[in-house]
């Protein structure tokens, strides 16, 4: 699971109201290579949400020197566009969970692929 | 020379010929060495490079109808063998022999051999493997009352039975002869009618049980196997490739005790229980089978039509002839059928029946059709307990099992689909719900998220590099108003209710921001639009050769694939049965079954079950008869419904609908 997906995803087990942003709780990351594209990172910034994209990165280890605060003219600052590439689309979580975090449930992630099934009494 | 002359005769004696070969014949033969072992790696067993008392013979399997005597012979040649493991349906055999040294001139002599297996014959390739695992042969019950007895007869007694009967006979009014398709069948004493499945026992036949049946009946009674001296019998002959689907014989009619004598050929018959319990029973020929109680009331009975049969090796008899559990690694070989002609005895029951047994039971409310296939079809669900496990049956189990087969037929995304996804304006998010293999999440290089239902599915995504994640379609863990837009290709007609599939719409409705779009693709019952066949039906001449038909309309001729035996699931409806039920034959479902629906033809019920035929890495059109066949549950569209559904939901409008390759689709936009 890449923290895009973690970004989009939220927990909607019955009840809930405050379902997003989903803990992370990891037991194998990987890093892998991704060919940079500073257009794409560029448009997926503003549909982000910053503050949940470095908490998870922090969760991760993985944070490095990412700002907690959007930069202005991001567009124009590789530099940036770089770290947030990285953290975005090169940064994996293989094995481990997410959680709740107003319930608790948790969602395990194998072979990299969350799986979000709710059991029939969550539905 | 002398020692290479001798050998050689031996191998020619048992029918495997050594060739001399050339540079490229030797060529070859390394490259399809190299290619058995990649299967057979498929398939879990790792070869070893050095020389073990173990071998695995690739293409000396039941799966290739090579018979434990026919691969015995030529391996008994190289050497003392401890033992010879032939797993059911499996393409190769492993053998270990008692010393290294045998091992390697059965390696020697055989590897890129030709065996000759009756007509035909394979090319065996061996190699050595560290270790061969044994696994526990299950021993199975018979089901409770049924009881088997071997030389029930003399092969005298059993001459001048079959001499009684005359199949010749024009004179149908005396016996009841009809030719029911295939199976051949003749009724003494009261004629059981296929067409209500009873009898009539106000009209008995002219003709009562033969004379030269009674001291085999009179045996019977002496032995305690009937209470009664039966008054009716039903003689049935079988061809090779014939059976008889499983059924219950019908309650009201018949007494509790039922005779079977089989005569001729050995067969195997299926005993079904409605829990799921399967067990395969061997028939030798001159046997006599007695069905009391649950075996006679409750389990379904029934014949495979087959040519061949899989049956324990001599060597090693299972207790009362049961056929192991299949998967279990036994001393099985082929058993070739022939003609089996059998006497089943029974009373007429002039009370209606009293058994525990009620539901079963026709004299006790039970419907008197018997249950055309096993498992019986599922109805139509009304609740969403009910519906959610149809579809756990009928949809995610299989596309889980069918995954990678399923895959390597969807490489072709729609272009209408594609048109959508590209016209999105760039920055978009967008959703597929039910994205399958992933088909249209390389389409459009915005952020796009997938879904699906099935892990297996979800796993190609993730391999093929796609942002993807397990979830159910009715509860997507995305946020309120978080996409532009949403796709949703082939799915809602998975879903078994109205409710359901109007829940899935509006799920997908609920991730759109307001002016997002939404396209939705469900299959078509109308097939043909504007005089145009959909690609579905059009490739029906071209598939056609090969395919099981499971549909419940007996009418059409299936013939059967020349020379080979379709090794067709049980609870086939068959030739000679017909139905009572003719309501679902073509449009409405009355009564709320589901039908099975044959592959590539039209349409005439709305919610179905469409069989997948599993290939696992074989050709296209190669027959193969033991290919597994799951069906999937569908709801197929009317035109108007999908848009008449949509409009259930508040907050969103019908942008355009269209046909598209036999389904309907509809484009809604938020507010």
């Amino acid at each position: 699971m890449k923290l895009l997906t973690h970004n989009m995803l939220t927990s909607h087990v019955k009840g809930v109201t405050k379902g997003y942003p989903l803990l992370i709780k990891a037991t194998e990351v990987k890093v892998n290579e991704v060919e940079f594209n500073p257009q794409f990172v560029s448009r997926m910034i503003p549909k982000l949400e910053w503050g949940a994209l470095v908490h998870a990165a922090e969760e991760l280890g993985h944070r490095q020197d990412l700002p907690g605060e959007l930069v202005q003219d991001f567009e124009k600052n590789e530099d940036f566009l770089k770290k947030v590439h990285r953290v975005l689309l090169e940064v994996e979580v293989i094995e481990g969970c997410l959680q709740c975090p107003e319930s608790g449930r948790e969602f395990p992630i194998s072979k990299g692929i969350p799986n979000m099934l709710l059991n029939e009494d969550e539905v | 020379h002398q020692e290479h002359h001798s050998s050689t005769c031996a191998l020619e004696e048992n029918n495997v010929k050594a060739v001399r070969r050339s540079k490229e014949e030797k060529k070859l033969l390394r490259k399809q060495i190299k290619a058995s072992h990649t299967l057979l790696k498929h398939e879990g067993i790792h070869t070893a490079p050095q020389p073990t008392r173990s071998l695995v013979v690739a293409n000396g399997g039941l799966g290739n109808s090579v018979s434990r005597e026919e691969l015995s012979a030529a391996l008994k040649e190289m050497g003392e063998m401890e033992s010879l493991l032939m797993p059911p349906h499996k393409p190769y055999a492993f053998v270990t022999y008692r010393c290294e040294e045998s091992a390697l001139k059965a390696y020697t002599h055989l590897n890129g051999q030709k065996l000759q297996c009756g007509e035909s014959s394979v090319m065996l390739y061996l190699a050595y493997v560290s270790s061969v695992t044994h696994e526990e042969e299950a021993s199975v019950p018979l089901p409770e009352g049924l009881v088997l007895l071997e030389d029930f007869v003399s092969p005298e007694e059993e001459a001048l039975l079959l001499a009684a009967v005359d199949w010749s006979s024009t004179n149908d009014d005396v016996t009841a002869q009809k030719a029911l398709k295939h199976r051949r069948v003749k009724h003494y004493g009261f004629e059981f009618r296929y067409d209500n499945n009873n009898v009539d026992k106000d009209k008995p036949l002219p003709a009562g049980i033969p004379a030269e049946c009674l001291p085999v009946l009179e045996r019977c009674l002496r032995n305690g196997h009937i209470n009664v001296m039966p008054d009716q019998l039903t003689v049935n002959q079988y061809e090779s490739g014939q059976g008889i689907p499983p059924h219950v014989d019908t309650h009201s009619p018949f007494e509790d005790t039922i005779l079977s004598l089989s005569l001729g050929a050995k067969t195997v018959m299926e005993f079904r229980h409605p829990d799921g319990r399967v067990v395969a029973v061997v028939l030798p020929g001159r046997s006599l089978l007695v069905m009391k109680g649950e075996s006679r009331y409750v389990w379904t009975h029934g014949i495979t039509p087959r040519k061949f049969d899989m049956v324990p090796a001599c060597e090693q008899q299972s207790p009362d002839h049961v056929t192991p559990e299949p998967g279990t690694r036994s001393n099985l070989t082929l058993s070739k059928r022939g003609t089996r002609t059998s006497f089943t005895f029974r009373k007429i029951r002039l009370e209606p029946c009293r058994c525990a047994f009620t539901s079963a039971c026709d004299s006790q409310g039970a419907s008197s059709t018997p249950s055309p296939s096993t498992p019986p079809p599922p109805a139509l669900p009304c609740c969403h307990a009910d519906a959610a496990r149809l579809e756990e049956e009928y949809v995610h189990r299989v596309y889980d099992a069918i995954a990678s087969h399923f895959s390597s037929t969807r490489h072709s995304p729609w272009p209408r689909v594609c048109h959508f996804l590209s016209s999105l304006p760039p920055g978009s998010v967008l959703a597929d719900v039910g994205c399958g293999n992933g088909k249209y999440l390389g389409v459009n290089p915005e952020m796009i998220v997938g879904c699906d239902r099935s892990s297996a599915l979800v796993q190609i995504c993730a391999e093929r590099g796609f942002h993807a994640f397990v979830s159910d379609a009715l509860n997507v863990p995305l946020r309120t108003a978080s996409c532009d837009a949403c796709i949703s290709i082939a799915v809602i007609h998975h879903f078994s209710t109205e409710e359901r599939r109007l829940a899935a719409v509006r799920e997908l409705v609920r991730l759109l921001k307001p002016g997002g779009h939404a396209l939705i693709y469900v299959w078509a019952f109308e097939q043909e639009y504007n005089k145009q066949r959909s690609k579905y039906l059009k490739d029906h001449n071209k598939e056609h050769h090969g395919k099981e038909n499971l549909t419940k309309n007996t009418s059409e001729d299936r013939r059967e694939p020349h020379g080979k035996s379709a090794m067709q699931n049980s609870g086939h409806l068959e030739e000679g049965y017909e139905p009572v039920d003719k309501k679902q034959d073509v449009g409405k479902v009355t009564d709320g079954k589901l039908s099975v629906h044959t592959n590539r033809t039209a349409f005439n019920t709305q919610d179905l079950l469409v069989p997948w035929h599993l290939k696992e890495g074989k050709k296209q059109g190669e027959e193969d008869h033991l290919t597994p066949v799951f069906h999937r549950y569908y709801h197929v569209f009317h035109q108007g419904e999908l848009e008449q559904l949509c409009s259930q939901v508040d907050g969103v409008k019908v942008q355009s609908s269209y046909h598209d390759q036999g389904n309907w689709c509809v484009i809604l936009e938020k507010d």
